[in-house]
């Protein structure tokens, strides 16, 4: 219809008038020379009036002082070619490998738009099964630290190419000569660098030998069975001709090595399967954060923590200083470091081994005797499903330790000496020869990759000099580090994040790393690097392909054949990128040992050890490890687990010491600690001297990784020490380096003198008071006994309100004092359990929270004032005299110590780990008060934050009963105090943002959103399959990142939800439950497998009060309010301890 | 008119006349402000300046510089706004609910407490807003309509009725105060010389002439204002309270809060207004109209509320042990033994102990006392609103958020800064605005004047407001009523009544020549050199004749102004022939003679 309808814009058109058609020819209808409009008189002669020329005046100055306002330019670039695997807001996932030298963990490594932003754990492949640490989750700002070097350079720091640097090593090692080439790095378990290695070794060491990578473990796995006494299975040692490769750790593990090759003939690290283990005894071993494999011990250890699951673990931890691991024992007992081998020799003894003579078990107080008597009685009971593990690096304790598992028959169970761990193969001896002839100018050419013996050696300064009596040195570190600087090459190997990689983590394990991003600078991984020198390759800029081809090539020709699940090397190859190891099969088990040990030696040396007054103990944090990430804002911020001290090591001290010293033994803002001089031998550190808890009296606690940088070597900002008042960069590292104090190898001195300074030194602490004042709404906890036995009420006491004239009683839930939030039964309603007996306080979760959620660094002064910003963050109490148990009031001591006694911290402390962050409360308290509904409550149950809305009137931080709500005091992204510290800050720090979530300006609250956009995505992918979301898709990454699956997250009102069951467990409460908030987060009772007398009695009758009140509970107390209706907060609770 | 009871002591002390009252009272802004003045406010200027540059800090790099934490968001910050606030409460209570109750002392205080009252609410209302994260989305809080971009507000919060309340009591304020300075505003406008203040002043007095029905007007208005703001004075600190009643935090959760507030706003409101006028009534001489006995009424005042202030804080005691609520009753035992107890300690000791002295008489009645009191009250109540706001929160339900509170150089300078530019306002309030309240202390001089009470003066007046005329004398005045007035209330003041009546009788002699020297004001000055034959006027001897020479009366022309008044003082000081000279209309006589 209407197709022969015509339409004409006039007469003209109608009639078509020639006019009409004329016009209608030309396109520009009139001709206007600007000549001819140019040489028009009258133009020229025409005059602008005043008010015109006002008007324009005024226009153009107005338009002048517009344009003058400057309006920030943010450039948007879009893709020209649009890369095939990024879609701009979709992260990708890659599966990769972590390893540093001491920790490893198959990871997922998240990338937005090519850039990495993000790493958790790869639950689906490795032995690590999904978990990992805080240095493995933070490791991923390491990638964008600017003072990593982009490309090569010479000692004085000149840049050069990579062609003049290789040209210049090849010449100075083609010089060698008889003189010998030195290869130092830290314990390398990539096949593909050995294999590189060899290659370079046939090139400059004269000798002539075949490649040696998997058949070598091949081999290895072979001669196994033999009673041959090997060197690592995997790398037995080879004919090394000049070219030595040393490996050498920070943290050595030569010890145990030794103790096994004496042992049981192999000189390996056995795998031990902690979810074997019924009953654990660590003596001096942390084996939770730092000793051996933590990433796989977590989660087995985990595993065995849940007391509802077939069988509980009963953990034994006898140790000196208070370590995350001894935090989660069941039973700790106090040793000093000198005792360790007491403790040792007690428990073989115990077990029925025989008593070690030579070790004076003496010594051991009678707290520490009764609680290995338990231990012992334990060990016995679970023969063949036990571990006995020690901490020390002395061959001799190990020994003592390896007989007790042997008699125990643990071989055949928990400990696996058929699948050895390739880590930590430190060659102690080997690096103090390679010092030696370094230092007799036997050495041409020494390279070092992932280590620096300059700082992690206790005499760095030795070998300082030594590498200047080399003729060339070259180092691969990514940093000018203590040791890189004094090189005459730094040729920067790739961030791991840069380049492919592999591993051989066990000896039979093999994992590949794969890289996420394009080198930000011109750097080539260690392997390639010795391809070139070996003249077996070249190096073709950034993007060069010749490792990758190198790698897969190996794979090829050694990894494929192994295996018979995949048809073609491409699907082989496809599926090991995918996954990132193999998956584990093929694994011999464990078999049992017949100990070969030379006990009458260990007791000999052992008993040779002799206490001084004070001893010292060195130990690993969580965060800053042996100091490798020391240059990691993010891990220098995160919260010790113990002691929640940020950017600083210290002295762990007991109280009474530090008393006896006459120093502060409190905590504060403005509360300095004292300082006190640690000296050792002929060495001495200043340090503050921390009071903790748990501590064994006359010992001293020190972490090492601090102090990195002394030189002032351009190790990152984050490495240094801020000054003055504005938080300049300085010079001056954090922390003192611990490393000087005890010999390579050792961790323990045993005779130390400590002195008050009389200085004073401010620590920055987050957490200053220790105990939870026996509130048992926050901590709860019982035994595994009466957990098992007695109904709920016992250990999971609920509150009750007392309502009408009959003083009904009525559970807290029943009361509202608000219009409840329509969300607990209607769509979505985002909940979490935490477990309590499940959390170890490792901190993974909080350094998660920070790369997820753009959480700002703030820096040492500003944690110090109390303003540290961790949307989520891991309160550690301590339990004092006064109470039974973390929570739980012992009455008759309240009696008389009172409130004071609460407050101060056992001797020897029982400990829980309570991650905290937003409740998101569906009667929350801080969306009532906030006078411009900043904070509201979202339809799913979520409190959430309108950034932009917020006016910053704090009201609503003052009126959370959590204190989880954070204020913006300045602007962090840009004030200058931050920049130092704040890695957001640079332009390449900014790459580590999650474009996901938005940076917060000045003044604003924030707080945990629960992962807000994770929750949005994870519908998204329920949406887009077309049905209900479902566990797994909405994951918060605290609950992602947890290596022990503490964290349960997902739809509360999905009644099959995880979260649901769990929140319904008998163990579940709601911290202060009793004030009415109605928070969507549940903690589980933590359960201890130990015996407590007078908590089980409380918790008895405790029990035995609810069952025999019911209705008229009313009776017995004479001061409840009549709470008619609406009451939320506590009239008055009925719990025990009144 | 009202009567008052004569054993009542008088509110307005010494002969004044409605002329003294206008004299009093304008003289400051007229003359020159003394050396005093100039330092006074010159430091004030200097601190408040200092104040306003850390405001400026503040509000350019954050509230970090402020030494709040994690768990402490509030601190010095609302405690200031509460003190202010609490301060801002004696003018609109003394001008509205005394008003109210018809107490006639408030007219002598009324004008300054007033200002008091609306530059310590300027002071408060600054805190809300340099205290915002965000000062220039502060607008935000105002229900805004969506149009302009904003959303609405949460009618929940109790911020958000603060903003309502203090907005509502300062306009409120402000209105009523300057109702009450019109007609003043019009007599220093009559009086102005210099043409700048005449302009001045004729705009602020908004035209007013006298009429009735501008007086009529007035009655009205300020009724219906007094009626609208004395709800004001108790649902402002109510609502105040709420910020911290409406909360879940233990020692905050408190439903005894409104009533004590405002009783503790009350108390501290009428201590500083005590500070100021003791000064204010030294520098300016104001001795006669606020004396000892407005003192006293004040001091009343503050003995109550601050028993009900102490009973307040006994009872929260109680409550927290009686709740049998674990954080409830740490909170307080916190707050009195934990790190925080020195503040807790002054707070008790300042506003339970002090007040109670007041008890005593003669310690409610020494201006000096009064004076330190009023002082040691403040401070009282500031650490009262510190102890409520930072002790409950810095250890509260979890052991693991404990904090304290440190504050910085920026919290003392903004605090100090208010107190600067506070003060400077005041200063120039003294010396700009009337200080009094003229129009209405001149309603209450008839009936509670010490002249008129004991019966020294007439009973009327036909002077009327003719005051120019005597500005010249006027300085003279002010020397007689410095020299006889003062002391008398110096030394008034620690006795008691009995004494009072004691002391007026020995004093009949300088009572005397202080009457004399007053009639020669009016008279004019005699000189025995051109003195007139007196006796000429029928009803004048010899004898009289000398004594009126004695006086200082020697012509025509001075006999001729006498009056009424005049007749009555003389028979006061000649004590003979009463009634005599106005039974034979002397001044008529010396008229006549005069024009002969």
């Amino acid at each position: 219809m209407g197709t022969n309808k015509k339409y004409w814009k006039g007469f003209e058109e109608l009639q078509q008038t020639p006019e009409f058609l004329e016009k209608a020819q030309s396109e520009f209808p009139q001709e206007l020379s600007v000549d001819e409009f140019l040489a028009d008189d009258k133009v020229s002669e025409a005059s602008t009036g005043r008010r015109d020329f006002l008007k324009f005046l005024g226009f153009s100055v107005a338009a002048a002082t517009l344009a003058a306002c400057e309006a920030p330019v943010i450039k948007a670039v879009p893709y020209v070619v649009k890369p095939e695997d990024v879609t701009p807001g979709v992260a990708n996932w890659y599966a990769s490998t972590f390893y540093d030298g001491a920790n490893y963990a198959s990871i997922l490594v998240k990338s937005r738009e090519g850039r990495p932003i993000h790493i958790k754990g790869n639950k689906d492949w490795g032995f690590t099964n999904g978990a990992v640490n805080p240095q493995i989750a933070a490791s991923v700002l390491g990638l964008y630290n600017s003072a990593r070097l982009d490309a090569p350079q010479t000692k004085d720091g000149t840049q050069v190419s990579w062609a003049d640097a290789d040209t210049a090593i090849a010449s100075a090692l083609k010089k060698a000569g008889n003189k010998k080439i030195v290869l130092i790095s830290g314990t390398e378990i990539s096949p593909s660098t050995q294999n590189a290695i060899v290659g370079f070794k046939a090139k400059y060491g004269g000798v002539d030998m075949p490649s040696m990578d998997m058949p070598a473990v091949e081999e290895a796995v072979v001669v196994e069975g033999e009673d041959v006494p090997t060197d690592a299975p995997a790398m037995p040692e080879m004919p090394e001709g000049n070219v030595i490769h040393v490996q050498y750790d920070a943290v050595s593990y030569n010890g145990i090595r030794e103790a096994n090759l004496e042992s049981f003939g192999q000189r390996a690290i056995p795998d031990y399967d902690f979810s074997q283990a019924k009953v654990i005894v660590a003596v001096s071993c942390d084996f939770l954060n730092s000793w051996v494999l933590p990433t796989q011990f977590v989660g087995q250890y985990a595993q065995r923590r849940n007391p509802d699951g077939k069988w509980m673990s009963q953990h034994f931890q006898f140790e000196t200083n208070m370590s995350q691991t001894g935090s989660n024992a069941d039973y700790r007992g106090l040793i000093k470091p000198s005792q360790q081998g007491a403790a040792l020799a007690y428990i073989h003894k115990g077990v029925g081994a025989g008593s070690v003579s030579g070790v004076d078990t003496a010594s051991l107080d009678a707290d520490t005797i009764e609680k290995l008597d338990l231990a012992i009685e334990a060990l016995k009971a679970a023969k063949g499903k036990s571990l006995v593990v020690a901490g020390s690096n002395r061959k001799s304790a190990q020994v003592i330790a390896n007989s007790i598992n042997a008699h125990l028959n643990n071989y055949s169970g928990p400990i696996n000496m058929n699948n050895p761990i390739m880590l930590h193969a430190s060659q102690d001896e080997k690096m103090a020869n390679a010092i030696k002839e370094m230092n007799g100018g036997k050495v041409a050419a020494v390279i070092m990759w992932n280590t620096n013996p300059v700082y992690t050696l206790a005499n760095g300064e030795e070998f300082r000099t030594a590498l200047a009596n080399v003729g060339t040195s070259v180092s691969m570190s990514q940093y000018a580090d203590e040791t890189a600087v004094n090189c005459d090459y730094i040729c920067p190997e790739s961030h791991s994040l840069e380049s492919w990689n592999d591993y051989a983590p066990k000896a039979r394990t093999y994992a590949l790393a794969q890289p996420t991003i394009r080198p930000l600078g011109d750097t080539r991984p260690v392997g390639e690097s010795f391809l070139v020198w070996s003249g077996e390759a070249v190096h073709t800029g950034k993007d060069s392909t010749t490792w990758h081809n190198y790698v897969k090539g190996l794979w090829e020709q050694y990894g494929y054949p192994l295996q018979t699940k995949h048809a073609s090397f491409n699907a082989y190859w496809n599926a090991m990128v995918h996954q990132s190891c193999d998956s584990g099969e093929g694994e011999p088990a464990a078999s049992s040992q017949s100990f070969s040990g030379n006990l009458s030696a260990a007791g000999k040396d052992l008993g040779s050890i002799t206490g001084g007054d004070f001893e010292v103990a060195l130990y690993q944090k969580a965060g800053i490890g042996n100091g490798t990430h020391a240059n990691n804002p993010w891990l220098q911020e995160m919260p010790d687990t113990v002691t929640k001290v940020t950017w600083d090591n210290y002295a762990t001290m007991a109280y009474a010491d530090i008393e006896a010293m006459g120093g502060e033994t409190g905590l504060g803002q403005e509360t300095p600690s004292t300082e006190v001089t640690v000296t050792v031998g002929d060495k001495t550190l200043t340090l503050p001297a921390y009071p903790q808890a748990g501590q064994a009296p006359g010992t001293i606690g020190i972490a090492v990784g601090y102090g990195r940088g002394a030189g002032a070597e351009n190790i990152g900002k984050g490495a240094y020490q801020q000054s003055g008042m504005y938080g300049e960069a300085s010079t001056t590292p954090i922390g003192q380096n611990a490393y000087v104090l005890v010999d390579n190898g050792d961790f323990d001195a045993y005779s130390a003198s400590v002195s008050n300074t009389g200085n004073t030194y401010n620590l920055a602490c987050t957490q200053t008071h220790s105990t939870v004042m026996a509130r048992n709404s926050i901590v709860k906890e019982t035994t595994l006994d009466t957990y098992t036995t007695a109904e709920p009420a016992a250990y999971n006491h609920k509150h009750v309100l007392h309502s009408g004239w009959n003083h009904d009683e009525k559970p807290v839930s029943e009361f509202d004092l608000w219009e409840g939030h329509p969300v607990e039964h209607v769509g979505h309603r985002w909940g979490m359990t935490i477990d309590l007996s499940s959390c170890i306080g490792c901190g993974s979760c909080l350094v998660a929270c920070q790369s997820e959620n753009n959480v700002p660094v703030v820096g040492k002064d500003e944690i110090r004032r109390g303003r540290e910003m961790h949307w989520l963050r891991i309160d550690r109490y301590y339990s004092s005299d006064v109470e039974v148990a973390v929570g739980t009031r012992d009455p008759e001591e309240f009696a008389t110590e009172g409130f004071s006694g609460l407050k101060k911290p056992s001797h020897n402390p029982k400990v829980v780990h309570m991650p905290m962050m937003c409740h998101h409360c569906n009667h929350a308290p801080c969306e009532t008060v906030c006078p411009v509904a900043a904070t509201t409550h979202s339809n799913e149950g979520l409190n959430q934050m309108a950034y932009n809305r917020c006016i910053g009137t704090r009201y609503c931080g003052n009126n959370c009963p959590y204190k989880v709500r954070r204020f913006n005091w300045f602007n962090y992204p840009s004030y200058r105090k931050f920049t130092e510290v704040n890695p957001a800050q640079d332009d390449l720090g900014r790459m580590v943002l999650n474009p996901d979530v938005v940076v917060r300006t000045r003044g604003v609250m924030e707080k945990c959103s629960m992962c807000v956009q994770r929750i949005q995505s994870g519908k998204l992918v329920a949406k887009k399959d077309d049905r209900m979301v479902k566990d797994g898709d909405v994951v918060t990454a605290c609950a992602d990142v947890c290596p022990t699956n503490a964290i349960t997250v997902g739809d509360w009102n999905d009644e099959t939800s995880a979260v649901r069951k769990s929140s319904e467990d008998k163990r579940s409460y709601q911290a202060l439950e009793e004030i009415g908030v109605k928070p969507n987060i549940w903690y589980k009772v933590k359960v201890r497998n130990e015996v407590n007398a007078d908590l089980a009695e409380l918790q008895a009758e405790q029990a035995a009060h609810s069952a025999s009140h019911g209705g008229d509970h009313g009776d017995e107390h004479g001061e409840e309010g009549h709470e008619e209706g609406g009451h939320d907060e506590a009239g008055h609770d009925d719990h025990g301890g009144h | 008119m009202h009567k008052e009871a004569a054993i009542r002591e008088p509110l307005i002390l010494g002969h004044k006349t409605y002329s003294d009252i206008t004299e009093d009272v304008c003289r400051p802004i007229e003359g020159k402000a003394p050396k005093a003045w100039y330092i006074m406010f010159g430091i004030s200027l200097l601190v408040g300046l200092y104040g306003i540059g850390c405001i400026l800090y503040l509000l350019g790099t954050g509230i970090g510089t402020w030494g709040l934490n994690k768990t402490v968001e509030w601190a010095w910050d609302i405690t200031n706004f509460v003190w202010w606030v609490g301060i801002g409460h004696a003018g609109t209570l003394i001008s509205a609910v005394l008003l109210l109750f018809r107490q006639r002392w408030r007219m002598a205080i009324n004008r300054s407490a007033e200002a008091m009252t609306i530059f310590a609410v300027f002071m408060a209302g600054l805190f809300p807003l340099i205290h915002m994260g965000r000062l220039w989305v502060g607008y935000w809080v105002m229900p805004i309509p969506n149009q302009f971009g904003s959303l609405w507000v949460n009618f929940n919060s109790p911020l958000l009725w603060d903003v309502f309340a203090i907005s509502t009591y300062l306009s409120v304020s402000v209105v009523f105060w300057y109702i009450g300075l019109i007609p003043d505003f019009a007599t220093i406008r009559d009086r102005a010389k210099g043409a700048v203040s005449k302009k001045m002043y004729g705009i602020l007095s908004f035209g007013w002439s006298g009429r009735a029905k501008h007086w009529n007007r007035f009655e009205l208005v300020s009724l219906v204002l007094a009626g609208l703001a004395t709800p004001l004075v108790f649902s402002v600190h109510s609502i105040v309270s709420f910020d911290f009643a409406t909360s879940v935090i233990p020692g905050w959760h408190t439903t005894i809060f409104p009533p004590y507030f405002v009783a503790g706003a009350v108390f501290s409101g009428f201590a500083m207004v005590q500070t100021l006028l003791l000064i204010l009534r030294k520098g300016m001489k104001l001795e006669a109209y606020i004396h000892t006995k407005h003192v006293e009424y004040m001091n009343i005042v503050i003995m109550v509320t601050g028993s009900i202030v102490g009973v307040a804080y006994l009872t929260e005691l109680f409550i927290s042990w009686y709740s049998g609520v674990e954080y409830e009753s740490y909170a307080f035992i916190n707050r009195a033994t934990g790190p925080y107890w020195w503040a807790y300690a002054s707070m008790m000791t300042c506003n339970v102990i002090s007040p109670q002295l007041m008890w005593f008489k003669k310690l409610r009645r020494s201006l000096l006392f009064t004076f330190f009191i009023s002082i040691v009250v403040n401070i009282g109540m500031w650490f009262e609103r510190f102890v409520i706001i930072v002790t409950s929160i810095h250890q509260d339900y979890l052991p693991s958020s404990w904090s304290m509170f440190y504050p910085t150089w920026v919290d003392i300078g903004v605090f100090l800064g208010t107190l600067g530019i506070f003060f400077a306002f005041y200063l120039g309030f003294a010396r700009y605005f009337p200080v009094l309240a003229m129009s209405e202390l001149k309603t209450i001089l008839k009936i509670s004047g010490e002249s008129y009470k004991d019966g020294s003066a007439p009973t009327h007046d036909d002077h009327g407001g003719g005051g120019d005329s005597h500005t010249e004398t006027a300085p003279v005045v002010e020397e007689k009523v410095a020299e006889t007035v003062a002391p008398v209330v110096e030394e008034v003041a620690p006795a008691v009544e009995e004494k009072v009546e004691e002391v007026k009788a020995k004093l009949t002699d300088e009572e005397k020549s202080q009457r004399v020297s007053s009639l020669m004001e009016k008279l004019g000055a005699g000189d025995a050199s051109n003195a007139d034959d007196l006796k000429v006027i029928s009803g004048v001897g010899p004898k009289m004749e000398s004594t009126l020479n004695e006086i200082g009366i020697y012509s025509y022309e001075q006999v001729s102004k006498m009056t009424d008044n005049e007749y009555e003082m003389l028979d006061s000081i000649t004590e003979s022939f009463p009634g005599r000279a106005k039974r034979d209309d002397w001044a008529g006589q010396a008229k006549e003679l005069m024009n002969k």
